[in-house]
């Protein structure tokens, strides 16, 4: 049977029947598609160009063109409900019931695209007002901004004829990030949804959302808008949780004041009584240096420097204007001698190695140039940066390394603190974005090897969805991507871009750094 | 020098039924007299009958009684020559003229010239770390150079690091005290307002890094003090050690060093001590090598326990346990967030990869209230209330009081406290003590 381009005006031209030789001319015909070759990218205006390009063209030509041939009893009858946007089946449905299509009020039913692949395919012939609709009739009427575009429909049926199994995706099947997060066994039924989305005390009047719920159980295609609403819904939650931070902050803020305040009130009265005696004189940092050669401490320890007696000290040094003599050191220094040091056997080798090791400081050059601690101690950090592998150099200019390597943190921190390029989830902070209209996941795809043991009322989880754009388009910036991770959850999206005939696949996925040590 | 007044003899003692015994003192000798330790000890009593004496540093008035209870040792010193009376009998009583105060009082000229030097050139004064093993008497020549410095009008500061036992606070704690007048020859320096920081336990070995830590929070505010009190900076500070000398307790010695930047080491006692400091401080700091005094007695294990149970029943009852009248009330467990600083340390092994002991020994560890809590000394920090946010503070501020738990109810929640001021806790985040203490008398 043939229902291409025939102009016959006969009320049953539909069921021509063909002669042998007819049908034995179509069984024998090749069924090869044309090669489409390698691709010229700009006319040469060469003849060889011409021809080949006059070649294919033609090849596809007749390709269209030709006459399809069914068997009648193959045909499944069916009728086109504009109003409804769907297919009513009218006799028994074939094998792709098994996949396709969906009952209602007892009857059967299916999508335009589904009928619109299945006219292609030769299963399905669908009347409108008591006629037979071509293929071409199909593509107009089916495929509007209602049901499906015809990009859409390129990839359905691109992923249909491949084996896949190829469904509507309908957002408000997908549980809520809030439900995946409690782990709450997935349902189907609505009740609990709506359950859920009370709990978010929103103030949007809870009418228009069952309106929304109602119009999706009659055209399907509207539950964007309906999900649109759900998405709304979730907004007093989140302006709830984008003031919460603002107001932690405040506290924290407070508390850290009062935590200064409270640091130093042991000696805050004394300090402020004397601030204004303070303020005139210079911090007193500064380099304070002793000459200890005028300076004279009774030290045992320094010999020969010190003679043997000590000098009087000058009496206005001395309270109550204390007059004493001269001290004689000589014989203290017998008696300081005799204290020997008890030490363990093993503490001694660790003294003894230790002094090994250690050395005097004030050997060193750069140690005797200094002349306060605060010198000294600048020394010290330096050298400790030096020997810590930490060149100066490096250091004190506007860029520097990202770690320094004298601070020590766990190994994870540490790759964490490299890592220039982050680790990306696509799920976070997904949920807070508002949805848009601009991208939409249209299918949800099933693996072919699952066709066996496919059920309709309960497909499970898809192997992938499938989001539809134009080779045109702009590619979706992150916020879109984001939107739609946290649409499909755990199912991978696949943006598939149509070119005209060609459709290619993309997908964005997550990676994660690896961190040796720590999963 | 000669006596006068030799007539005077235990005749003339009122009918207290005490013994009194006489000593002529030549000048530059002092008089070392213990009193018998426990519980039944007689007290004795202390008389300047001519001449001019000193008890570390602090002059005593004439024809005054001191009393000195169980345990005291002292030494009563002349630089001029006088007589003494004691009341009581003492376990031992002996005149000693070998004494190194002339040594310790030449310390204290070279160190007053500092003070004068930084007076005129706008300078700070000095700032002294005194250091020895335990029983040499550090405390006591750190008495006596501050007393010589407030006598000659200096205003220096003590910074007690010694936790085990402490002369400014209760054990367990490191602190700091300005000092603005002699100490008393019975109680020592009076305890105005000090700055004190809870460290919880007896010995800076049980956690050196705390130690470490505390030492660096003194050495800070008493530098912002110093920017702010003239008088304070040149008065400078003498520092207090603990006797550990050997291992951590040496490295937290050379810390302190740094934290404070010292200008002068008085080692006593301790040549290698001496030569260890000498070779690890920079030249310009002056290590100074001292003998310690032949009347250093050395504390027995009970004896440092006892003094320690006495400063914390001096800080509720006063000295002596007359002065001040203590509060006893309860406390609920809901109200007040017990700590305790520093987590238990676990083998390397058991930590996870990349983590390090250190970390646990600065880390507050919630303390669950309960039976074992009982006769434990809790610290008030005065650290804010604050939510949690505010925890991180907490190791580093200053401890307002100090309470001791008498009784612990599990059933209702409540614990009974002996507190020196009457509830409510000025603040509600205290901070457990490894230190206990039974109000037993």
């Amino acid at each position: 049977m043939a229902d291409q381009n025939k102009t016959d005006t006969e009320g049953t031209f539909f069921s021509e029947i063909l002669s042998p030789s007819e049908l034995f001319a179509a069984r024998s015909r090749s069924h090869k598609i044309p090669v489409r070759g390698q691709k010229d990218f700009f006319p040469n205006d060469s003849d060889e160009q011409r021809q080949r390009l006059e070649q294919s063209l033609n090849e596809h030509w007749s390709l269209i063109s030709e006459e399809r041939v069914e068997r009648l009893g193959n045909l499944v009858r069916a009728t086109w409900i504009p109003s409804d946007q769907t297919v009513e089946l009218q006799s028994p449905a074939g094998k792709f019931w098994q996949t396709m299509g969906f009952s209602a009020d007892g009857k059967q039913y299916l999508l335009p695209e589904e009928a619109l692949y299945l006219m292609e395919c030769g299963n399905l012939q669908v009347f409108y007002k008591d006629l037979p609709l071509s293929i071409q009739d199909g593509y107009e009427r089916f495929l509007s901004s209602n049901t499906v575009r015809l990009q859409q429909y390129q990839v359905f049926g691109h992923l249909k004829r491949l084996g896949y199994v190829v469904h509507r995706f309908d957002p408000s099947s997908e549980p809520s990030p809030y439900v995946r997060q409690l782990n709450l066994p997935q349902s189907r039924d609505r009740a609990g949804r709506q359950l859920k989305r009370k709990r978010s005390a929103s103030p949007t009047p809870t009418c228009s959302h069952s309106e929304a719920q109602e119009e999706s159980t009659t055209e399907r295609m509207e539950e964007d808008k309906g999900n649109h609403d759900g998405e709304e819904n979730k907004k007093p939650p989140e302006s709830h949780l984008t003031t919460s931070p603002e107001t932690a902050q405040v506290q924290t803020a407070t508390t850290s004041t009062t935590d200064e305040g409270g640091g130093r009130t042991w000696w805050t009265t004394d300090v402020l009584r004397d601030l204004g005696k303070g303020s005139d004189h210079s911090p007193t940092s500064g380099s304070s240096r002793w000459d200890f050669s005028s300076i004279s401490f009774p030290d045992l320890g320094s010999r020969g420097q010190l003679s043997s007696r000590l000098a009087s000290p000058d009496p206005s040094l001395l309270p109550g204007a204390l007059a004493v003599g001269v001290c004689d050191v000589a014989s203290w220094r017998q008696r300081i001698n005799l204290r020997e040091v008890r030490l363990s056997s093993k503490e001694q080798r660790r003294e003894e190695d230790k002094r090994r090791r250690r050395w005097d400081v004030n050997k060193d050059k750069e140690v005797q140039r200094c002349r306060n601690w605060a010198e000294y101690q600048e020394l010290l950090a330096r050298r400790q940066g030096r020997r810590k592998g930490r060149p100066a150099h490096l250091w004190n200019r506007e860029v520097t390394p990202l770690h320094d390597p004298r601070q020590l943190i766990p190994t994870g921190e540490l790759l964490d603190k490299i890592s220039v390029i982050k680790s990306t989830n696509l799920l976070e902070g997904a949920s807070r974005l508002k949805g848009s209209d601009e991208w939409k996941i249209c299918f949800n795809v099933y693996q072919p090897d699952s066709v066996a043991d496919f059920k309709k009322s309960n497909p499970g989880k898809p192997y992938s969805r499938m989001c539809v754009c134009s080779f045109n388009d702009p590619v979706p910036d992150l916020r879109a991507i984001k939107l739609l991770a946290s649409q499909s959850g755990d199912v991978p999206v696949v943006i598939a871009v149509v070119d005209h005939g060609d459709i290619s696949f993309y997908t964005f996925k997550d990676f994660q750094l690896p961190k040796d040590v720590y999963p | 020098m000669a006596t006068e007044g030799v007539e005077k003899t235990s005749e003339d003692v009122p009918a207290a039924g005490k013994v009194s015994t006489r000593f002529d003192l030549e000048k530059e000798t002092e008089l070392r007299f213990e009193v018998e330790a426990g519980e039944a000890a007689e007290q004795v009593e202390l008389e300047l009958l001519t001449g001019m004496a000193e008890v570390f540093g602090s002059e005593l008035n004439r024809n005054k009684k001191y009393t000195f209870g169980a345990g005291s040792k002292i030494a009563v010193f002349t630089w001029q020559g006088c007589s003494v009376n004691l009341y009581g009998k003492p376990e031992v009583a002996y005149v000693s003229k070998d004494t190194p105060m002339l040594l310790y009082l030449n310390t204290h000229a070279a160190l007053e010239q500092m003070r004068k030097q930084a007076e005129r050139d706008n300078e700070r004064g000095p700032r002294v770390m005194v250091v020895g093993p335990t029983d040499v008497g550090k405390s006591t020549v750190c008495r006596l150079l501050l007393s010589y410095a407030v006598r000659v009008g200096r205003r220096p500061t003590l910074v007690e690091l010694d936790v085990g036992q402490s002369g400014v606070s209760v054990p367990g704690t490191v602190s700091a005290l300005c000092i603005e007048r002699p100490a008393d020859v019975e109680e020592g320096f009076s305890v105005q307002a000090p700055l004190v920081y809870h460290f919880g336990s007896t010995t800076p070995g049980t956690n050196i890094k705390l130690y470490n830590k505390l030492t660096s929070c003194l050495a800070e505010v008493f530098s912002q003090r110093c920017e702010v009190n003239r008088k304070a900076s040149v008065g400078g500070c003498i520092i207090n050690t603990c006797g550990w000398v050997k291992g951590s307790g040496y490295q937290a010695l050379v810390h302190c060093a740094s934290a404070f930047q010292v200008d002068v080491v008085l080692v006593l006692d301790h040549e290698r001590l001496y030569n260890e400091l000498k070779r690890d401080l920079p030249h310009f700091v002056r290590v100074v090598l001292l003998p310690k005094s032949g009347g250093v007695v050395e504390r027995s294990k009970e004896c440092r326990r006892d003094a320690r149970d006495e400063k914390i029943r001096e800080y509720f009852y006063g000295f002596r346990g007359v002065s001040f009248y203590p509060f006893s009330f309860e406390v609920r467990f809901s109200d007040v967030r017990i700590y305790k600083i520093g987590a238990p340390s676990i083998p390397d092994s058991c930590l996870p990869l990349g983590m390090s002991q250190d970390d646990t020994q600065l880390k507050l560890v919630p303390v669950t209230p309960g039976r074992d809590l009982t006769y434990h000394v809790l610290s008030v920090s005065s650290a804010e209330d604050g939510e949690e946010g505010a925890r991180k503070g907490i190791v580093e501020s200053p401890v307002c009081g100090f309470i001791v738990v008498t009784y612990v109810d599990t059933q209702t929640q409540v614990m009974k406290v002996l507190s020196p001021a009457p509830r409510p806790l000025p603040r509600h985040t205290l901070l457990i003590m490894d230190i206990r203490f039974m109000d037993m008398k």
